[in-house]
């Protein structure tokens, strides 16, 4: 890229997605999507089932390459990189059913979700050198934080396959932060959440978002939905149907049809 | 920490114990003999029980480890301690270009991948007999030797082998608890996860291949210059499943079940060469006893029945 390409981009939004495309086999998952997406901001992500929500998600966070279009993220572009780099430069992500380290406990998740922020490897482990046991405590500590945080560090030794399905996904949120994202994707994570715990739910995004994390967030629950986000994309057989506020968004006529069921 | 270094002690003290007790030569090389085996066996567990990628072709490492020493002792005349570092090199080298294919695999495939893989080795040291002395196998590999102490007499070897199992559970332990071993699990648990946190994968899977194919390759370094002669038999698709089974049968991601495993394997056939014809049986028979009662190894079995215990004592 040159110079003056990548001056253009700068001071630009946080992620950018450039008319992106998917296909699977016969089915256009996503056609031609273009949407920013702002520091600081959380912006939702609805539509109906199967409009290509998920399918997003695993096209920023690296699963998919695009067929077409580009993904922009802090002024690179980063269509068709490695999952594991892009969570290096600070995409997270929270799975639509829910993927905990089951065999481990609560706080080696969280270790687990440290992984890009510390690089000890084999030799550091078997020598155990006095900058890995630091790197050691440093990422146990952080990991309690985040525990804290996240408000479930009583259950830090726990075994994650045995906890409550609402404390596993808070649990997945907390190792998606244990990485020092820039950017938080969750996929319906009140999914199978009872009112109360969706409304702590609310709280806890709106407290990272104020850590300065940009969440962008995938949510069949309308109410938490318009009651957090601040912009809203909504989405519908792989199409792009409208973007604003989500007052602009509930009074969107196309929306009320395709996506709420009410005819306009 | 405190609790590990306890147990190494009393580990090092049995060691030191059951070599000073024991005059029977043939207990201290059978003793010997399961010393190697816990290494295969370690090195497959961490393969296997911890990052969950199964290899159906281990005893070629082993191979591998063992035909090296002897080809370079015996026809370089090269000292054994330097042809060590060469067989763990070589193991590590083939390890590379055989993982980076065959770990893009999962599951069964991956097994088909290794089983082949072992095969292939097995097939080499059989009829590549200019190098190897083909299926009748090599003969005369020296004893190992530090000055002037002689590791010939089995006691010597005996501790040689089970001092390097003790350092290597160490490592192992230390590897298990760190970074790099919660990957590993986490890889086991869910290679999708294991991705979104930033796991590099393939490296990963990669990097405990090679360490296992070494310390396989240190286990047949061992066994070429104890038994001073070996065979392609020794490092065929029974042996891989040998060793399949010694972690299976022990407890997969547990350190202490290798040991356990490898003990049982390697002391099974003698206990039951009393049933002579029948031995095969039996044998069968109790491995798969054990899978039924305890499917997640004797060392989990074990533990259970342990707490199991605790907690019906600790009721009223
Ligand atoms: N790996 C895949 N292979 C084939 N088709 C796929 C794949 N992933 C998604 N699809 C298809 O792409 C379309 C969009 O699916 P996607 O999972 O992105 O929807 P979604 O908006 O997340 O839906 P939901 O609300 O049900 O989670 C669907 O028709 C789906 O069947
Ligand atoms: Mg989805």
């Amino acid at each position: 890229m040159s110079d003056r390409e990548q001056q253009k981009i700068n001071h630009n939004p946080l992620l950018k997605i450039e008319s992106v495309s998917k296909t699977f086999g016969g089915v256009q998952a996503l056609r031609n999507i273009s949407f920013d997406l702002h520091s600081g901001l959380i912006q939702g992500l609805i539509g109906p089932n199967g409009a290509g929500k998920t399918t997003l998600f695993n096209l920023i966070t690296g699963i998919y390459k695009p067929d077409d279009g580009r993904i922009i993220f802090d002024n690179q572009h980063i269509q068709g990189r490695q999952v594991h780099e892009l969570v290096r430069i600070g995409i997270a992500r929270t799975f639509q059913n829910v993927e905990i380290f089951g065999s481990m406990n609560v706080i080696e998740n969280v270790m687990v979700g440290r992984h890009v922020r510390s690089k000890c490897g084999f030799w550091g482990a078997v020598t155990r050198v006095p900058w890995m046991v630091r790197e050691e405590k440093n990422t146990f500590d952080n990991a309690m934080e985040i525990l804290s945080f996240v408000g479930i560090e009583e259950l830090a030794y726990r075994k994650s396959s045995e906890l409550p399905f609402g404390w596993q996904r808070l649990l997945e949120i907390a190792r998606a932060l244990a990485s020092n994202p820039k950017l938080l994707l969750l996929d319906e994570p009140a999914a199978g959440l009872n009112a109360t715990e969706t409304r702590q739910l609310g709280h806890l995004l709106k407290k990272i978002c104020a850590t300065g994390i940009t969440l962008l967030l995938v949510e069949h629950d309308m109410s938490l939905t318009m009651e957090i986000c601040d912009r809203i994309v909504v989405l519908d057989q792989g199409k792009k149907l409208a973007e604003g506020t989500p007052k602009e968004v509930q009074s969107d006529a196309a929306v009320m049809a395709a996506y709420l069921g009410v005819e306009g | 920490m405190t609790q590990d270094r306890i147990i190494y002690g009393i580990f090092f003290l049995v060691i030191t114990a059951i070599g000073f007790a024991v005059e029977n030569h043939y207990y201290l090389q059978l003793l010997t003999i399961i010393g190697i085996n816990t290494l295969l066996a370690l090195g497959l567990n961490m393969l296997m029980g911890y990052a969950g990628q199964i290899s159906l072709g281990h005893a070629a490492f082993y191979g591998i480890g063992a035909y090296t020493t002897a080809i370079l002792t015996v026809h370089y005349n090269i000292n054994p301690w330097m042809s060590l570092p060469c067989a763990l090199f070589l193991a590590v080298l083939v390890a590379v270009i055989v993982g980076l294919p065959t770990l893009k695999l999962t599951g069964y495939y991956l097994g088909m991948g290794t089983l082949g893989f072992g095969m292939i080795v097995h097939i080499l040291f059989r009829e590549w007999s200019s190098l190897t002395g083909g299926a009748s196998g090599f003969v005369g590999i020296p004893p190992l030797e530090i000055g002037p102490i002689s590791f010939f007499p089995a006691r010597n070897y005996f501790y040689l082998v089970w001092f390097t199992v003790l350092i290597s559970f160490v490592f192992c332990k230390r590897l298990i608890k760190s970074r790099m071993g919660r990957a590993l699990r986490a890889i086991h648990d869910s290679e999708n996860a294991a991705k979104a946190v930033g796991i590099n994968t393939r490296n990963m899977k990669l990097e405990i291949f090679v360490f296992s194919a070494a310390l396989s390759a240190l286990s047949g370094f061992f066994y070429a210059h104890m038994v001073s002669f070996i065979s392609p038999e020794s490092f065929s698709f029974l042996v891989s499943v040998k060793i399949v089974t010694m972690v299976v049968i022990g407890g997969m991601a547990s350190i202490w079940g290798s040991l356990l495993g490898a003990s049982l394997l390697t002391m099974l056939p003698e206990w039951l060469h009393s049933f002579s014809d029948f031995e095969m049986v039996v044998y069968g028979l109790i491995l798969m006893l054990v899978m039924i009662i305890t499917p997640q190894g004797l060392t989990r079995g074990i533990l259970d029945i342990y707490e199991r215990s605790r907690t019906t004592k600790n009721k009223p």
